[in-house]
């Protein structure tokens, strides 16, 4: 007998609201790896599947789920690039998304994190593909990713627009998504947020993304921005 | 042909057309571990032999040879005297990228296109395992973990020592205002135990003699402290005996710190000595982290709250972080003390930068322009500076130099 009740999210395949016996709704996957937790969060077992909650506070995307963004470019058997992946909070939850027939790509510089991601996340998950190096050299990691539909940046670099639009040149399907959490004070601590938002957005407005769509993640992460975009692949000869 | 397009992929080096059609192909061996390994080396730059065949059978046929990255087409120009061209991406490189699967199949590497992303997956994870292990294997993470350690050591032995002074007086409170140095108190209290075995004799036996020594006698015998019992005292005395040997740790690890040093950064050991020098990189992360960073950044390391307030609000900058604890810096007089954090910074960098990276040895004469310009300093600012006068309301932006 479960005391949760589990209903598909309304826009997003893959993603499900839990009610909580005290009322509380919060967001869920369905688990890729049977058993397994990965950052501490709580599974629950509802009409024969195993889900996982996905804590707002914790990731990013499911902050900007739940302040509202209802359509994200996920769905089954697609091929994502993370940049940042740090410790695989965020990319176990798209890894429980797009399932065993897609293919998420996990960037990340620091080795000490990607140590906890090798050994948690990858390990247990046949569609995580763990790659350390620096997004800033996306030629460097060109031979192991493939052509992706979205690319998911959470790197907390200065430029880091630019850095995506390097990545999205290279690997980026012409009409695939991007997702981008700009955190103002990693980019400059003390210009105002609203300013660096503009500045990040102006540079992937040049870049040839459209249909900019910007989300807020308060309360859940202070001045931190949401940014969806599509992707026009500039022709050769312009 | 004109140009062709060489691109390096999972399964193989690739001859690719301009209408997207894969002239000449080499194979790799379909094993991880030695795809891994190729793989690795043209991400540093070089022409593996599969791409050195590949272009020496075709190079008849074409004028131009476009690469993917400049290292790797700089390589080709050099070793096989062939026309070259860089572009990041090409549209071959991209076609490959979108038809990874059905290519794999058709030059033979995999069977089905689907299985040339486990052997994706495979080599990805093999070529993490090796970086994560060849940066766990980095001296320089050793420091961090070293100076952490002291600093933490330093933590626990002044808890200690305060409980231990804390517990013990209640049997002889005199002792405390006495005896300065932990050191000497917990040998004592471990030692010796209860005060009346506190004689001349046993005292001299511990290092201390004289008129301390004396005193200590005489005190002993007229405490207002209560009795301990034997097993009360017992339990004392394993506390202390564990501050002494926190203590014998922590002079371990700086004795051992000097040799890592020594190995790891000779020369920013030089400037700062061996402990500000770990501290440095420590907050830095790494010793390479730290030789990439100005040396205005490394005055300021590890005063990042001061510094991000006066970026914030306007408020004075700090004069200078951890380097603080350099004896030239503050053993100098106050106004003295930003100009020295300044020069001391700018030696500590670029002593950083010989040791990530040539790994030669200049650090006495680090040390002795150093000194110089400090002496230089001391000389031109002997006396402190007028206060400048100051106005009402005037709270920002003081400026004033520091």
């Amino acid at each position: 007998m479960s005391r949760h009740r589990v209903v598909s999210h309304e826009r997003i395949e893959g993603v499900f609201w839990v009610t909580q016996p005290d009322g509380t709704k919060k967001l869920a996957t369905i688990n890729l790896a049977l058993g397994r937790s990965v950052y501490g969060e709580k599974i629950l077992q509802f009409k024969g599947r195993e889900y996982r909650l996905w804590d707002p506070y914790r990731s990013k995307l499911a902050a900007a789920i739940h302040r509202g963004l209802d359509s994200v470019p996920l769905w089954r058997g697609e091929k994502v690039l993370y940049l940042g992946a740090a410790s695989g909070t965020t990319a176990s939850h798209i890894s429980d998304i797009i399932g065993l027939e897609g293919r998420i790509y996990c960037v990340e510089f620091s080795q000490r994190v990607m140590r906890e991601l090798m050994g948690h996340v990858a390990a247990y998950r046949p569609n995580i593909i763990p790659i350390l190096a620096d997004a800033r050299k996306p030629e460097d990691y060109r031979m192991t990713v493939e052509r992706v539909d979205l690319i998911y940046c959470d790197i907390a670099q200065p430029e880091q627009a630019k850095i995506l639009a390097d990545n999205s040149d290279i690997f980026l399907k012409d009409g695939g998504w991007i997702m981008l959490a700009i955190k103002a004070s990693s980019i400059d601590a003390t210009k105002a947020p609203s300013e660096i938002f503009r500045r990040e957005i102006a540079t992937l407005e040049n870049r040839g993304f459209l249909g900019l769509r910007q989300i807020s993640l308060e309360p859940y992460d202070k001045a931190h921005l949401m940014v969806v975009a599509q992707y026009r692949r500039r022709s050769r000869e312009e | 042909m004109e140009e062709l397009s060489i691109v390096d992929s999972i399964a193989g080096i690739l001859a690719v057309d301009k209408g997207n059609r894969v002239i000449d192909k080499a194979v790799f061996p379909k094993d991880p571990v030695k795809i891994a390994e190729k793989i690795a080396r043209i991400e540093a730059g070089s022409l593996v032999e599969e791409a050195e065949q590949l272009i020496q059978r075709l190079r008849k046929h074409c004028k131009r040879f476009i690469f993917e990255s400049e290292a790797v087409a700089a390589n080709a120009r050099k070793t096989l005297k062939v026309k070259v061209k860089v572009s990041k991406p090409s549209e071959a490189g991209e076609y490959v990228r979108s038809n990874l699967g059905d290519i794999a199949a058709a030059i033979g590497f995999v069977e089905k296109p689907g299985d040339v992303f486990s052997v994706m997956r495979e080599v990805s994870t093999i070529l993490t395992k090796l970086r994560v292990k060849a940066a766990a294997s980095k001296r320089d993470q050793i420091v961090i973990q070293m100076i952490n350690s002291i600093d933490e050591l330093d933590k626990i032995m002044n808890l200690l020592a305060g409980r231990m002074r804390e517990w013990y007086g209640l049997h002889f409170p005199e002792m405390s205002r006495l005896i300065d140095s932990h050191d000497t108190y917990a040998k004592l209290v471990t030692e010796l135990g209860l005060r009346e075995n506190f004689n001349l004799e046993a005292l001299e036996r511990l290092g201390i003699a004289g008129e301390k020594a004396r005193r200590l006698v005489e005190v002993a015998g007229s405490s207002l402290g209560g009795m301990l019992n034997e097993g009360d005292m017992a339990a004392l005395q394993s506390l202390s005996h564990l501050y002494m040997e926190a203590s014998r740790l922590r002079c371990h690890f700086v004795d051992r710190m000097e040799t890592l040093m020594e190995e790891v950064s000779p020369n920013l050991k030089a400037v700062t000595g061996a402990t500000l020098g770990a501290r440095l990189i420590a907050l830095a992360g790494g010793l390479e982290r730290l030789s990439r960073f100005p040396a205005s950044t490394v005055q300021v390391l590890g005063a990042e709250k001061a510094l991000f307030r006066s970026l914030k609000t306007g408020t004075r900058p700090p004069k200078h972080g951890i380097i603080f604890q350099h004896h030239l810096i503050h053993k100098a007089p106050r106004w003295q003390r930003g100009k020295i954090s300044r020069v001391l910074a700018a030696k500590a960098a670029i002593a950083a930068r010989i040791d990530a990276f040539t790994g030669s040895y200049i650090g006495e004469k680090l040390k002795a322009d150093l000194e110089k310009r400090i002496s230089e300093i001391g000389e031109k600012y002997k006396t402190p500076p007028k206060r400048p006068q100051r106005f009402k309301g005037s709270g920002r932006g003081k400026g004033g130099k520091s």
